[in-house]
């Protein structure tokens, strides 16, 4: 074990003795900051902008004046998507999903206004933040500072002097591991550390279990990827006879795992499972309407039913004499159905989506990166999950107003309709601030390691894999070139 | 010019494995690029091609249930307008996915529909499209460095560079001829896929295409003579590798990932939320207020239908309800304005920064000649105003005279096309990469003049 620490040691003296290696962490360490500080500041800004109209939004629901309730249902009411306090660590979907959804009666409307839809491309090359740091610029540092640990010391001819040592391989591959791991980790934890209190100060120290359990989680998983980014250099260097055709390698590797292969895979996603356009999912509604009854059809079969059996429960011959407003039955009638019809459409649309992405949760057995990336983005809450969860959870906030203004109507509105001249009728503004304001509620982090079993397998396979290598391969080493 | 030396270098090339493969690589993913981008473009022709049938049935099962009250079936049905993707969308997605190419709108205010988006995975938009424009953009230049990086270093730690320089006069001449070849076999490549693509894609042979094949050219120019000035410091072939990879990271990642997030900071766009709050007040809170001040301002904004009679003694009507639903747009117009006023000034940023980043620059320019820019999109936008604005004037009288729809020309609303892509800012990647080229081309010479004999 006191070898494996020597060598760690002589590794990280060695690699901070070269100029170049201080000035790479350095400019990386500036990078991370900025990175934090940016993300912090959009988090800032982009969470007061969506929090004022918000506030906005309530504001004007309360004032409205007396009315009739199904013109409340269709004021509708206008939900921001919130953003979780740690996005500002890693963006994941964040600006490539919309911002705000109108909630009306009868209709289900897109999440719409993401901040992609106003970008002219650019957007597509990345955007900064500490994760995109430490997914994408952290392990190349460590492929540049691995590179040549093995196969400098085969080229220079030490290599069979440490060997004739008594250093075993397995001591020396750890050693050498160990040493790039500290490295990468020297830089790694003053931003942690740094990450920690930015985000208590930003939550004005009320640091809430779960975020921090979130957060614990995010370190753990970076530090296993580092392991297994600085084992990966380490061996690479080992199996190649010079250091350039491992550096060679290494940057290949770095470019296919980072740049195209999540590409690739989610490609590949898309063409297997393709999902149907806005048009083919409304007409598949629609045709499910039709079938299980469309209130705007004067002559649907269901409607009829529903009208014979409320005249006969209330033994009447018109609707006109009953002792509710008709108009407001059938529309809740009508929300039951096409809400319903709705959210299972919904759901199979979600779960094409998930078809799609299960390609990169597979490949993420593959490729490290993407399970890296898959795991921080549910861990920041800034995923796909965490997106179609608004997405649930603001329809049932439409279907909850529509339904309580449909109560509203059947209750307390005359089922005598005024004549074409006179007043229409409506009822008591007090009765608005009885529907609650929307409020998003995160999942909590259990959810998240449920949801994302197979992103975590991936990444403990990976750091088990790397680890067996390490112990392993002796035997296929030369100890010259 | 000596022919056979040329046929000698080429042969040492090729039997450099790394050669082979790089060129593989290209192949490959180009092809693959090639298949992708078409095929995410076919999906939307097909989308395209079914939505003129299904406007057609939905309207004539609208005027089923509707018929008899045109302004009832004027609120339920929708017109649709399509942004019919260019041929070279396939090549350059561009915003494509994000931004929706079919746009169905219906009478009421258009400011509460044309910003409604398509169904869409937000994970695939995070990963985005493999056209053959990102191949061009990021992989061509990694095989770029990987095909010279090593070029002179590789003969100076073999020690064939010191044989060499006692054996040849003009060392200068030397390099550029293995220079070359490399040269030579890149733009080869690009040739074959740009030829595939003509074809494959069915792009028209004309002025664009020489023009995109003018600007990729240009692009990988830059990055060869950005590996020759990296070659002609003169150092080891680990720290070229080092030098020239940080070089695409600072260029095509981080460059472009600061300025992103620097953008959102600087020009945020609360003018879209706005816009969303002022469209859906303004047309709402005319419910509340008296009638004869919502057709004043209507009558204010449309003189011209003051001669039809309004029927202020009924409650409601279809004439007061649209000209509510016209507020609902008046109201929303300065933010809609302002709106594309910030998205203008982003436009000038970006283009302003591409100035110093080719990836980028190429990128932009690229999407611009396919029509998948944002420009495009909101052109595109306008012409849906535009379009609904049309259909507004033809229906209007219409419903303010309840007159049957029998003379309802419906030919006349068919799904409307958009076409249309911008060229305006070839010139600007022209003389924005041209210059970079120029200058590490004489950077890289002046070095070498100065010092290659201490190599």
């Amino acid at each position: 074990m006191k070898t494996i620490f020597i060598i760690a040691g002589r590794t990280w003296k060695t690699a901070f003795s070269n100029p170049a290696t201080l000035a790479l962490t350095l400019i990386l360490g500036l990078a991370l900051c900025l990175a934090t500080f940016i993300g912090w500041q959009n988090f800032k800004s982009q969470n007061a902008q969506r929090l004022k109209y918000k506030e906005l939004v309530r504001e004007k629901w309360l004032e409205k004046p007396d009315k009739h309730p199904h013109r409340m249902a269709h004021y509708g009411y206008l939900a921001f998507r919130d953003k979780h306090e740690l996005s500002f660590f890693d963006f994941g979907i964040e600006s490539f999903a919309g911002v705000s959804i109108f909630l009306e009666a009868h209709k289900q409307n897109t999440v719409n206004f993401s901040e992609a839809g106003f970008s002219n491309g650019m957007l597509r090359f990345g955007e900064m933040s500490v994760a995109m740091v430490l997914q994408l610029l952290v392990p190349l540092l460590i492929f540049f500072l691995g590179y040549s640990s093995i196969s400098a010391e085969r080229e220079s001819g030490t290599l069979k002097i440490i060997l004739c040592q008594g250093v075993s391989w397995r001591q020396l591959l750890f050693g050498k591991t160990l040493g790039i791991i500290t490295l990468s980790f020297s830089l790694f934890i003053p931003i942690i550390l740094l990450t920690v209190l930015l985000w208590a100060m930003l939550s004005e120290w009320q640091v809430s279990a779960d975020s921090s359990l979130r957060l614990a989680f995010l370190v753990l998983s970076y530090t296993i990827y580092f392991i297994i980014c600085a084992g990966i250099a380490v061996l690479i260097s080992a199996f190649h006879r010079s250091s350039k055709a491992a550096l060679t390698t290494l940057l290949i590797l770095w470019v296919f795992f980072a740049i195209v292969m999540p590409r690739i895979t989610q490609a590949l996603g898309v063409i297997l499972y393709p999902a149907p356009s806005k048009m083919e999912f409304a007409a598949a509604i629609g045709s499910d309407l039709h079938e299980q009854g469309d209130s705007h059809d004067p002559d649907d079969p269901h409607y009829a039913q529903l009208k014979a059996a409320v005249l006969k429960q209330y033994q009447v011959d018109d609707v006109k004499k009953l002792p509710f407003n008709y108009g407001g039955y059938v529309m809740a009638e009508g929300e039951k159905i096409s809400a319903g019809i709705y959210n299972q459409h919904q759901q199979e649309l979600n779960k094409n989506f998930e078809q799609q992405n299960s390609f990169s949760v597979a490949a993420s057995y593959l490729n490290p990166f993407l399970a890296i990336k898959n795991l921080s983005m549910a861990l920041t809450a800034a995923d796909f999950k965490t997106y179609i969860d608004f997405q649930a959870q603001a329809e049932a906030y439409r279907y909850g107003l529509a339904q309580r203004m449909n109560k509203l109507q059947i209750e307390k509105i005359s089922n005598i309709a005024p004549g074409e001249k006179e007043k229409p009728l409506s009822i008591s503004r007090s009765n608005w601030a009885e529907q609650p304001d929307f409020q998003y509620k995160f999942k909590p982090v259990s959810n998240v390691i449920s949801n994302h079993l197979w992103s975590i397998l991936s990444l403990f396979c990976w750091l088990f894999a790397v680890l067996i290598v390490l112990g392993f391969s002796s035997r296929r080493l030369k100890a010259l070139s | 010019m000596n022919p056979t030396i040329y046929r000698l270098e080429f042969k040492l090339f090729f039997r450099n494995k790394a050669a082979l493969s790089g060129i593989l690589i290209l192949l490959i993913s180009g092809f693959a690029g090639l298949y992708f981008g078409k095929k995410f473009i076919r999906q939307q022709d097909l989308v395209i091609e079914k939505a003129g049938r299904m406007q057609q049935e939905q309207t004539s099962t609208n005027i089923k249930h509707f018929g008899k009250d045109p302004g009832l079936l004027l609120y339920h049905n929708k017109f649709s307008m399509v942004n019919v993707p260019d041929r070279w969308a396939a090549f350059a997605n561009g915003q494509r996915d994000i931004n929706p190419y079919l746009l169905p709108v219906t009478m009421l205010a258009v400011e509460g529909q044309i910003y409604d988006t398509d169904l869409s995975n937000p994970s695939t938009l995070l990963l985005g499209n493999m056209d053959l424009a990102f191949v061009f953009i990021f992989l061509f230049p990694l095989v770029i460095i990987a095909f010279t990086y090593s070029l002179l270093s590789s003969d100076q730690e073999s020690g064939v560079w010191a044989v060499l320089k006692s054996q040849s006069g003009n060392l200068l001449r030397l390099i550029w001829r293995k220079f070359s070849i490399r040269v030579f076999s890149i733009f080869a490549v690009a040739l074959v896929l740009m030829i595939s693509a003509l074809f494959y894609l069915q792009l028209p042979a004309d002025l664009r295409f020489l023009v995109v094949l003018l600007l990729l050219s240009l692009y990988l120019l830059f990055w060869f003579s950005l590996s020759f000035w990296v070659i002609s410091l003169g150092r080891s072939s680990n720290y070229n590798a080092v030098l020239l990879i940080s070089f695409w990271v600072v260029l095509n990642i981080i460059a472009p990932a600061m300025l992103n997030v620097w953008l959102t900071q600087q020009y945020p766009v609360p003018e879209a939320l706005e816009t969303l709050v002022k469209q859906r007040e303004g047309y709402h809170e005319k419910w509340d207020i008296d009638k004869s001040k919502t057709m004043d301002k209507f009558y204010q904004h449309y003189p011209q239908f003051k001669q039809y009679p309004f029927p202020a003694e009924l409650s409601f009507s279809w004439y007061w309800y649209y000209a509510m639903q016209q507020m609902g747009d008046d109201e929303a117009l300065p933010g809609a304005m302002s709106m594309s006023e910030k998205l203008i000034k982003r436009h000038h940023f970006t283009n302003l920064s591409s100035l110093f980043l080719p990836g980028i620059q190429t990128q932009l320019r690229l999407n611009e000649l396919a029509g998948s820019d944002l420009e495009n999109h909101l052109n595109f936008q306008k012409a849906v105003k535009a379009y609904h604005e049309k259909i507004r004037l033809y229906f209007y009288p219409l419903i303010f005279q309840n007159k049957t729809i029998a003379k309802v020309q419906w030919d006349k609303f068919k799904v409307a096309p958009y076409t249309g892509h911008t060229t305006g800012n070839v010139w600007q990647h022209l003389l924005s990469v041209g210059i970079l080229v120029l200058l590490f081309t004489t950077l890289a010479i002046y070095n070498f003049r100065k010092r290659i004999s201490l190599f």
